[in-house]
């Protein structure tokens, strides 16, 4: 926490050009000095380039990602006004917002998902509560208290048994949930899908909950555009509200595919937003495997 | 009471199967063994879709904060109980 105190006064203190320096420092010092994150950001940016990727890609991928790390310094402060934040897509969930039934908002760790604080202004009544693990919503909100006392986020913590009555509480209250659906909840099975032309896994788990909860689901990205700017993006990704009987599974797997095409598409605009760390094509064996072990009754379902 | 609660119970185990298209039957169902994880290897959503199915047919009001959720849900046999002190219809 005190190298974030640190940063935090530096970036509040001397201005975002200025701080932007250190994290020139940084993203050269991962690319130097980490393997373990080259040869992940490695297995990943060929397939978005669609190319090999160079010394100078691996450079920029780790600033982007460094970039939106600090730039979370000033949205949590409400420092909004340094931002041009261009946002696309608003009709997707406008009408859903003023509907007030509730909504799924569904993003990836690609660029950053914390920009929607600044669009509060544009999209009136984004009241969003995030479903995470417990130790990220504790690394969260320490997070948030030593930036700003007065900034909180409301945080679903996953891994209870009531965690999911939580999640229907407050679409009740007519809120949106957010998740980052590239990522496991932690104990739910994983399907397979096609991503920038090699087989991933994606969890089943926040799609079949939207389902279940018979809500419509909104994809979200905030993409880091370079300078101070994002892109944020809106898509309709799914409604849930009307299931025919018997068909659940299948319009979860449309979902599921639907995502997969929108990541494609994501990751291609903007390649170096891709914040997944580790070697996202070679966890699919093992996890499927796994789940067809532990779990043998997941065909019928 | 108890005779009660075993029919109860069966027609629980009933609901889940159905809604969960589980490979068992509802007599199978082990009522002492845990509903989440090992045992009948149920994840969170799964036990959502319980805890949806079992509130919308027998009229209870499953609170999120409630402390007992841990519990309720930790068997078939601690689910019936509740439902047999709580249900309204």
């Amino acid at each position: 926490m005190l190298m974030l105190r640190i940063m935090t006064w530096i970036s509040l203190r001397l201005g975002r050009r200025i701080a932007r320096s250190v994290l020139h420092l940084v993203a050269l010092y991962f690319v130097l000095f980490s393997p373990d994150s080259r040869s992940a950001s490695l297995s990943y940016l060929p397939r978005a380039l669609g190319r090999p990727a160079t010394w100078l890609d691996l450079y920029r991928h780790f600033f982007c990602f460094a970039t939106t790390i600090h730039d979370r310094i000033y949205l949590i402060n409400r420092s909004y006004d340094l931002f041009d934040i261009d946002i696309q897509g608003k009709e997707n969930i406008r009408p859903l917002i003023d509907e007030g039934k509730g909504v799924f908002l569904m993003g990836a760790h690609l660029g950053s998902f914390e920009v929607m604080r600044a669009i509060g202004r544009q999209v009136p009544g984004l009241r969003v509560a995030m479903v995470m693990h417990q130790d990220n919503a504790q690394k969260i909100n320490d997070m948030l208290a030593a930036i700003n006392p007065e900034s909180s986020m409301d945080v679903i913590p996953l891994g209870r048994i009531d965690s999911m009555l939580q999640v229907q509480e407050r679409l009740d209250d007519g809120m949106l949930v957010g998740m980052l659906s590239d990522r496991t909840l932690g104990d739910e099975p994983m399907t397979e899908i096609n991503l920038l032309g090699a087989s991933a896994a994606l969890p089943t788990g926040p799609f079949r909950m939207a389902a279940l909860l018979r809500r419509p689901v909104v994809f979200m990205v905030g993409l880091y555009m370079g300078g101070n700017r994002y892109q944020v993006h809106f898509e309709t990704l799914a409604d849930f509200s009307n299931i025919p009987t018997g068909q659940r599974s299948q319009v979860v797997n449309q979902a599921i595919q639907r995502y997969a095409d929108l990541l494609n598409h994501y990751t291609q605009l903007a390649p170096y937003n891709w914040f997944n760390f580790f070697d996202y094509w070679q966890s699919v064996p093992a996890s499927l495997d796994e789940n067809q072990h532990e779990k043998s009754d997941e065909g019928s379902k | 009471m108890i005779e009660n609660n075993t029919s109860l119970q069966l027609e629980i185990a009933e609901l889940m199967v159905q809604a969960l298209n589980l490979d068992t039957t509802a007599t199978e169902i082990d009522p002492e063994a845990p509903l989440y994880g090992d045992g009948l290897g149920l994840d969170s959503i799964d036990i959502l879709e319980v805890a949806l199915v079992v509130s919308k047919r027998y009229g209870l009001q499953l609170k999120a904060d409630s402390e007992n959720n841990h519990q309720i849900f930790s068997s078939l046999r601690n689910l019936t109980e509740y439902v047999a002190a709580h249900k309204t219809n």
